[in-house]
């Protein structure tokens, strides 16, 4: 089976076994290894990608799914001068990278609540917008598991980042 | 894994790909998000996968509000509900339960339709239609529409009343009263931890009352209390003519006994059945404050 989708800005065209999930496409067939394997079954996060702004656990999804969409993975935040995104760049000035296993799924799904705040009110239908406050930081986060910081320092880098352009 | 996949692009090649498998083994992915772990515990091959994320479909992937109803395809997704206004303001306990499932990235794909055709007893978004007494539809493979109460689409524990030649196209809420004042609706979910967790016991409520604070209509489900989710008919009638303003704790038991005998919850690994009943007995009690 052929699917063709938008790769962290570029199109790309790959031919797969229609049962593999979108983790297993990116980290085997593509060698894009900064979106993690953890349960492999929707529980912890490590996988995480936004697919057309939102954020999905790659584990669960189907890669034939990926098909006109647009898929944004850890390794497409780096802007064109190479620096690191942001997000990145507050959860290192937080020290809220350890060992570093859950940080790209963190960051990515940190990414998606940005874009809820910037866009909600742009998509039919999703129109509630969720406010960057502590409470429901840690409500966005609670598929993002963490075995070493004890989430303060992620929360706190969320926090400062999602509240800089607060309108 | 050596499943094979059909993506339909539509609902007349959607009905055609059913048609096609009647005498052979297949199943149907929404958001796969049951789906996907299922399969790759068991044997599939043979098996085809009919997958609807990619049918283009208004009434299978939207939200429509009309007059006396609101329409709630297969495929929306449980951010897509608790996102709704419409939703969050007229049907609070739905908004609710959709707002707990899970996760975020979870509840990103994960449907209102595979919520309901897994049929497990401890489906949130199921559970808050049962309270709103909805209706789901049905479609064949010649198109034919089948309308059945929520209540009797499941059957038993993982089972519902789709045929093999059928699948879930949208449910159908009804609008609340026109003489409404005010609606006391929500979603009590208790689990073990927080986030991911399958419930121990939940509970959905919807009561809708008239300006002098009498009750005109209620609903009740209680979720992982029985082999299936339950609508606690009995519970829901006894508000019917009650003031809200006004529950005494006599009012508050009796309404609790009546949620109990709905429940024959099981022991496992995460509540025993005696913990579940005073769970449920408990929150039933906080439902009428
Ligand atoms: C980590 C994790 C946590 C979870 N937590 C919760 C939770 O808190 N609460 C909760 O309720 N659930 C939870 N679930 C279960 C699951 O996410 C939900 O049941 C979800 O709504 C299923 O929807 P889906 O679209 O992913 O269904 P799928 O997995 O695609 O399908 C589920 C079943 O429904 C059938 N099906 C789907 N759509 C149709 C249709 N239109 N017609 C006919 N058959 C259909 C499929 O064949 C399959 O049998 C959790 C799952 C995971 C992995
Ligand atoms: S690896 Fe996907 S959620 Fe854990
Ligand atoms: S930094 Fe080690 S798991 Fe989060």
């Amino acid at each position: 089976m052929e699917v063709s989708f938008n790769l962290n800005g570029e199109k790309v065209k790959c031919k797969i076994n229609p049962t593999i999930s979108l983790l297993e496409l990116l980290r085997e067939e593509m060698g894009l290894t900064g979106t993690k394997p953890g349960c492999n079954e929707g529980e912890c996060g490590a996988c995480t990608v936004l697919i057309d702004g939102i954020s999905v656990n790659a584990c669960l999804y189907p890669a034939i799914n990926i098909h006109g969409k647009e898929l944004v993975t850890i390794e497409g935040l780096v802007t064109a001068e190479g620096k690191l995104d942001e997000v990145q760049q507050a959860m290192v000035k937080h020290g809220a990278v350890q060992c570093g296993f859950c940080t790209s799924g963190m960051v990515m799904n940190i990414k998606a609540m940005q874009r809820n705040l910037e866009h909600a009110h742009h998509v039919p239908g999703e129109n509630i917008r969720v406010q960057p406050d502590r409470k429901n930081i840690m409500k966005w986060l609670e598929g993002n598991l963490c075995r070493c910081t004890g989430y303060v320092k992620i929360i706190d880098a969320a926090e400062e980042v999602l509240n800089k352009n607060k309108i | 894994m050596d499943f094979s996949v059909v993506s339909p692009q539509n609902l007349s090649q959607l009905r055609n790909a059913i048609r096609t498998l009647q005498r052979k083994p297949y199943r149907i992915g929404a958001g796969y998000t049951d789906l996907l772990m299922e399969l790759r515990k068991s044997d599939t091959s043979d098996l085809t996968v009919i997958n609807l994320a990619q049918i283009n479909d208004n009434g299978l992937s939207h939200i429509k509000s009309l007059v006396n109803h609101v329409h709630i395809g297969a495929m929306v997704t449980a951010t897509s509900i608790c996102m709704n206004d419409d939703i969050a303001r007229r049907f609070p306990t739905l908004q609710q339960a959709a707002a707990n499932l899970a996760s975020t990235q979870i509840r990103n794909v994960a449907t209102i339709g595979g919520n309901l055709c897994t049929a497990s007893p401890s489906g949130d978004m199921a559970c808050a239609i049962v309270a709103l007494k909805a209706h789901c539809v049905l479609m064949n493979v010649d198109g034919k529409k089948r309308v059945v109460p929520v209540v009797d689409f499941f059957t038993g524990p993982r089972t519902t009343c789709l045929k093999k030649n059928e699948f879930l196209y949208k449910i159908i809420l009804p609008r609340n009263h026109k003489q409404t004042q005010h609606i006391h609706s929500g979603f009590i979910k208790v689990g073990t931890r927080n986030a991911m967790e399958c419930s121990v016991v939940s509970l959905a409520y919807h009561i809708q009352v008239e300006e002098s604070g009498y009750v005109i209509d209620a609903g009740i489900g209680i979720g992982a209390s029985a082999p299936t989710i339950r609508f606690a008919e009995k519970a829901a009638l006894n508000l019917i003519g009650k003031n809200m303003q006004n529950f005494t704790d006599e009012n508050r038991n009796e309404f609790a006994k009546k949620v109990l005998t709905y429940a024959s919850p099981i022991s496992d690994v995460r509540a025993t059945s005696w913990y579940r009943k005073e769970v449920l007995y408990n929150i039933s009690k906080s439902v009428l404050v």
